[in-house]
C-alpha cells in the first residue's frame, strides 16, 4: 500500500502542473485587464505601462509562462496584484475558516445523512422512507443562499437566538451554526440517498440473510453487518463532497460574511487578481487530490479485501 | 401515532410562538466604539495604492496630507499645512507645515517626509496607481523614468516648508493634493515593512491602525496626539459584510452603528420605519449612457443622439427605480462641482420631440435603425435602469437589446471601443470640472484615459485646455460653462442622473458631517456616541 501511496503522490506533480497550465492559459485568454482594474477608471497611459512592466505583464506569453512555472516549482505562488502580499499568506490565513465551515457542514451531513439513509433503508416503502426521500430531495434542490437567508431571518433577525452573520471571535460555535446548517443541507440529501440505496443493495445479500437466520434482528443485522459493506460508495461521496466544500461554499461565505477561500477566489476572479486565482486553484486541486487519496486508502480500512498496489 | 405526531407539531408551534421575540434583545452600542459596515475587504491600506472606496474608508482616517476637503462643500482647507499660497503664474505652491504634528510612532512630521512620500508615489518601484495625482510636478516624469535621482520640482526649505513647482499652471492640482495618494508616510516605517506596509499602515491621522483580520474587520483606535485634539471615539471597527441585505439585518439587531448602503427597493420602507436614521445626500457623480461617436448610427448624427435624450423619462428612473435618491441630470457637472449650471436644462422628457428628431435623423418611427445593443456591467441596479431605457426607446420605435458582462471584461470592451451604446458613470476624483470635462470628453483622452465615447469637438477641446491652465476661478468658470453647453447640445451622452448616497446611522451616533465625496469620506474625528440616558 505504501508504494501505491507514494506513486499517487508522485503523480500529483504532473496533475498539478497540468492544472496550473490550464489555469494560466485561461487567465491569459479571458477578457479583463488586471492593470486597468488596479488603476480604477482614472490613470494615465504612462502609469499603466509602468505598472504593467513592474508586474511583468508586458512580457510575451511564453516568458510569463516559464516564469510562472519556475516560481511554482519552487513552491512560490507569487504576490497578489491588488493586495501586494504573498498569495500563500492570503490563502492560508483563510484556510482555518474554510476548514471549520467545511468540517462542520460535513459533520452535520454525515451524522444526519447517514442516520436518515439508514432509517429510510430499514423502513423501505413506509412513510418514514417517503419522508426521508422527499426531505433529501428538498435539501438537494434548495438553493444554499436562499436557505441561509431564511435561517438568518428566523433564527437571527426574528428570534435572535444566533448572530446574523460574521466570524465572531475566530469562528465560534454561535457564528458557525447557521452557515454550517445551511451548507450541510444539500450534502445531507446526497448522503441520505446514497446511504439508502447502498444499504438496500447489501440488505438483499446472502450473508445478511445468514446473519438473520442466526437470530439477529433486522436492524442490528443491517447496521452491524450491512453498513460496513455499504460504506465504500458512501465514503466516496463524502470525500468528493468535502473536496467540493473547500472551494465551493462561496454563496454561504458571502451571505454569512464568512472569510473563506471561496469568497477570496470569487473576489480575485472579479478583480482579475491572477496570482490569487492561480494559487487558489492549485491549492484546491491539491486538496482534491489528497482527499481522493485518503478516500482510496480508507477503502482498505473498510474492506480488507481491497488491496492497493503500486 | 397520529395523536403523538399532532402533539409534537403543536408543541413546536407553541414553542416558536413563545420564543418569538425571545432570545437576545437588540444589542446596544459598544461604548465609545463605532461599528461601521464595509462592503468588501480593502485591497490595501497603503495610500499609494488606495483606489477603492473600501480602502479609502480606512486610509482617510489613518493618514493625512497637506490639505483636505471641507466635507459638505469640498472647499479646500489646510490640514498638516498650516497655510499655503500659490504663485501668480500658478506654478509654485508653497506650504508651511504645522509644528508638532506627530506620526503614530511618535516622530514629528517634517517637510522632508513630504518629499519622501511624494517621491515614493512617483517611484516606478512602488507601482503606485495614484501616480497621476502628482505627475504635474516638475521633474516627475524624469524621476519616474529613472533619469533623475530626485524630483526637481519638490523643494524643502527648513523643517516646515515644502514648495512644489509644477511643469505648467494646472488649476486642479491643489484638489489632487487632498487625495489619499498625497498623504504623508514615515520613511522608517515604510522601509521597515516594505510591501507589507499595506497591512501595517502608520500615518498621522486621527486614528491609528490596530489590526486587520482579512475579510472580517479592520480596527483602528483613537490617536490622542492628533494635532486637532484627540478624537471622541476611542475605537472604530470596520466590519466586512458583503451582502447589503445581511448587513441591514445586522444593523437592525444592533450589531452595526453605521450602514453605508441600503438594499435596492428597501429605502421607502426603511424611511417610514426609521426616518431619523436614514440620510440621503447628493454626491459628485454622474450616471449616463454613452454613445460611441466613432460608430454608426451615432457617428455624426446629433439629431439621433438628441432624440434619445428626449425619449428618456429621467424622473421615472430617479423617483421610482432609485426611490428618489439621485436627481435627474441636466448636463455633465453634478451639483457641488464648481461650474455646475443649474439653469442648463436642455432635454426634458418629450417623446413627441424625440420622434420628430428621430425622423429628422433619418429614422422615422425607428425605421431603418438596426436593433441596438445596450451594454452594461452586470449589476441588478444597472439592469433595472437599462430595462427602463429599453422600454422608453421602444415607445419611440427604437429597438434595443441588452447585453451585460462582468465589470472587468466590460471595461476592457468599453475602452477598446467595442460598444456603440453603453452604460457608464463617473465619480469625481476631485471636485473640479476638469475631472469631468477634460477626463471624459477631451479628444486626447480617447479610450482608457476616460473618453470612452470617443467624443471630439475642437471648440470644446480648446475651451477645456484654456480652463486647465487658467490661474483663477473667475477666468475658468465661463470656459467650463461654455464647454459643457457645447457637449450637452451635441448630446455627447444620454444624460441620466446625478448620484446620491444613502446611509443609515443609529440615533446615538452624533457629529456626522456628510461628505459630497460619499459616505467613505465622512470624517470621524468629531463623531461620538451619545450615552444612553
Amino acid at each position: 500500500m505504501y508504494a501505491y501511496i507514494l506513486k499517487r503522490l508522485a503523480l500529483t506533480v504532473p496533475v498539478l502542473l497540468g492544472i496550473a497550465t490550464i489555469v494560466f492559459v485561461l487567465m491569459f485568454a479571458i477578457p479583463g485587464d488586471p492593470v486597468r482594474l488596479l488603476m480604477g477608471q482614472h490613470g494615465s497611459p504612462e502609469t499603466e505601462a509602468m505598472i504593467r512592466q513592474e508586474l511583468g505583464l508586458d512580457r510575451p506569453f511564453h516568458v510569463q509562462y516559464v516564469r510562472f512555472l519556475g516560481r511554482l516549482i519552487r513552491g512560490d505562488l507569487g504576490r497578489s496584484y491588488r493586495q501586494h502580499r504573498e498569495v500563500k499568506e492570503i490563502l492560508f490565513e483563510r484556510l482555518p475558516a474554510t476548514l471549520k465551515l467545511g468540517m462542520a457542514a460535513l459533520g452535520l451531513a454525515v451524522v444526519f445523512g447517514l442516520t436518515a439513509g439508514i432509517l429510510a433503508a430499514l423502513n423501505r416503502n413506509t412513510p418514514v422512507d417517503g419522508a426521508v426521500m422527499v426531505a433529501s430531495l428538498i435539501g438537494i434542490s434548495t438553493p444554499v443562499f436562499w436557505l441561509g437567508l431564511m435561517l438568518m431571518l428566523v433564527f437571527a433577525a426574528r428570534l435572535r437566538w444566533l448572530p446574523v452573520a460574521g466570524y465572531g471571535s475566530g469562528g465560534d460555535l454561535r457564528h458557525l451554526a447557521l452557515p454550517a446548517i445551511s451548507l450541510s443541507m444539500v450534502y445531507i440529501g446526497y448522503i441520505a440517498r446514497m446511504t439508502r440505496s447502498s444499504l438496500l443493495e447489501v440488505i438483499g445479500t446472502e450473508f445478511l440473510r445468514t446473519a438473520r437466520a442466526k437470530g439477529l434482528g433486522p436492524r442490528v443485522a443491517a447496521i452491524k453487518h450491512g453498513l460496513r459493506n455499504a460504506l465504500i460508495p458512501i465514503v466516496t461521496v463524502i470525500g468528493l463532497n468535502f473536496a467540493g466544500l473547500l472551494g465551493g461554499a462561496v454563496a454561504t461565505e458571502t451571505v454569512f460574511a464568512w472569510p473563506g477561500i471561496g469568497r477570496a477566489m470569487v473576489d480575485a476572479i472579479r478583480m482579475r487578481d491572477v496570482p490569487v486565482i492561480e494559487g487558489g486553484v492549485i491549492l484546491l486541486s491539491l486538496s482534491f487530490v489528497l482527499i481522493n487519496l485518503l478516500v482510496d486508502v480508507s477503502y482498505c480500512a473498510i474492506d480488507p479485501r481491497v488491496k492497493l498496489e503500486g | 401515532m397520529r395523536m403523538g405526531l399532532n402533539n409534537l407539531v403543536g408543541a413546536v408551534v407553541v414553542a416558536v410562538a413563545i420564543c418569538h421575540g425571545c432570545g437576545q434583545p437588540p444589542r446596544q452600542h459598544a461604548g465609545d466604539t463605532l461599528r461601521y459596515r464595509m462592503s468588501s475587504d480593502p485591497s490595501t491600506l497603503d495610500p499609494a495604492h488606495s483606489t477603492s472606496t473600501d480602502s479609502g474608508l480606512v486610509v482617510l482616517k489613518v493618514f493625512e496630507g497637506l490639505v483636505q476637503y471641507v466635507p459638505e462643500t469640498l472647499a479646500i482647507a489646510p490640514a498638516i499645512a498650516d497655510s499655503f499660497d500659490i504663485s501668480a503664474d500658478g506654478r509654485v505652491y508653497t506650504f508651511r507645515l504645522r509644528q508638532g504634528v506627530r506620526f503614530h510612532n511618535g516622530r514629528e512630521v517634517t517637510a522632508e517626509d513630504f518629499r519622501y512620500s511624494f517621491e515614493r508615489v512617483l517611484d516606478p518601484r512602488t507601482r503606485s496607481e495614484r501616480r497621476w495625482v502628482l505627475e504635474e510636478i516638475e521633474g516627475a516624469d524624469q524621476f519616474s523614468r529613472g533619469d533623475a535621482e530626485t524630483v526637481s520640482g519638490i523643494e524643502v526649505s527648513g523643517k516646515y516648508e515644502v514648495r512644489l513647482r509644477l511643469r505648467r499652471p494646472f488649476a486642479p492640482f491643489l484638489a489632487q493634493l487632498c487625495m489619499e495618494g498625497a498623504s504623508v508616510v514615515p520613511r522608517e516605517e515604510v522601509e521597515k515593512w516594505g510591501e507589507d506596509f499595506t497591512s501595517h499602515p502608520v500615518g498621522c491621522g486621527p486614528f491609528r491602525f490596530v489590526s486587520w483580520k482579512h475579510d472580517v474587520e479592520v480596527v483602528v483606535e483613537a490617536f490622542d496626539e492628533y494635532h486637532r485634539g484627540p478624537p471622541k471615539l476611542r475605537r472604530i471597527e470596520f466590519r466586512v459584510f458583503p451582502e447589503t441585505s445581511v448587513a441591514l439585518e445586522e444593523y437592525l439587531v444592533g450589531g452595526l452603528d453605521v450602514l453605508d448602503q441600503v438594499p435596492p427597493g428597501r429605502l421607502t420602507d426603511l424611511r417610514e420605519k426609521y426616518p431619523d436614521e436614514i440620510k440621503v445626500w447628493p454626491i459628485l457623480a454622474t450616471y449616463y449612457f454613452g454613445f460611441n461617436h466613432e460608430k454608426e448610427p451615432f457617428k455624426g448624427n446629433r439629431k439621433l443622439r438628441q432624440a434619445f435624450n428626449y425619449a428618456i423619462d429621467r424622473e421615472g428612473i430617479c423617483d421610482v427605480i432609485n426611490e428618489g435618491v439621485p436627481v435627474p441630470a441636466s448636463g455633465i457637472l453634478p451639483p457641488g462641482i464648481p461650474g455646475h449650471n443649474p439653469r442648463l436644462s436642455v432635454y426634458e422628457y418629450d417623446p413627441d420631440m424625440a420622434r420628430r428628431l428621430l425622423a429628422e435623423a433619418g429614422y422615422p418611427e425607428g425605421g431603418g435603425l438596426p436593433v441596438l445593443t445596450l451594454w452594461y456591467n452586470t449589476d441588478q441596479g444597472h439592469q433595472r435602469i437599462c430595462e427602463y431605457v429599453q422600454h422608453c426607446l421602444k415607445k419611440i420605435g427604437v429597438r434595443v437589446k441588452l447585453k451585460n458582462i462582468d465589470t472587468a471584461a466590460y471595461w476592457q470592451a468599453l475602452y477598446a471601443g467595442e460598444p456603440a451604446f453603453f452604460r457608464n458613470g463617473w465619480v469625481a476624483d476631485i471636485p473640479d470640472p476638469d475631472n469631468f470635462l477634460y477626463t471624459l470628453l477631451h479628444s486626447s483622452q480617447f479610450g482608457a484615459p476616460g473618453n470612452a465615447s470617443w467624443y471630439s469637438n475642437p471648440r470644446f477641446d480648446e475651451l477645456v485646455e484654456r480652463a486647465r491652465s487658467a490661474t483663477n476661478w473667475p477666468e475658468r468658470e465661463p470656459l467650463y460653462r461654455e464647454a459643457e453647453r457645447i457637449a450637452v447640445e451635441d448630446a455627447a451622452w444620454l444624460f441620466v442622473y446625478y448620484y446620491g448616497d444613502v446611509a443609515m446611522f443609529k440615533p446615538y451616533v452624533k457629529g456626522i458631517r456628510l461628505s459630497r465625496q460619499g459616505d467613505f469620506a465622512i470624517p470621524l474625528h468629531n463623531v461620538y456616541i451619545e450615552a444612553a440616558r
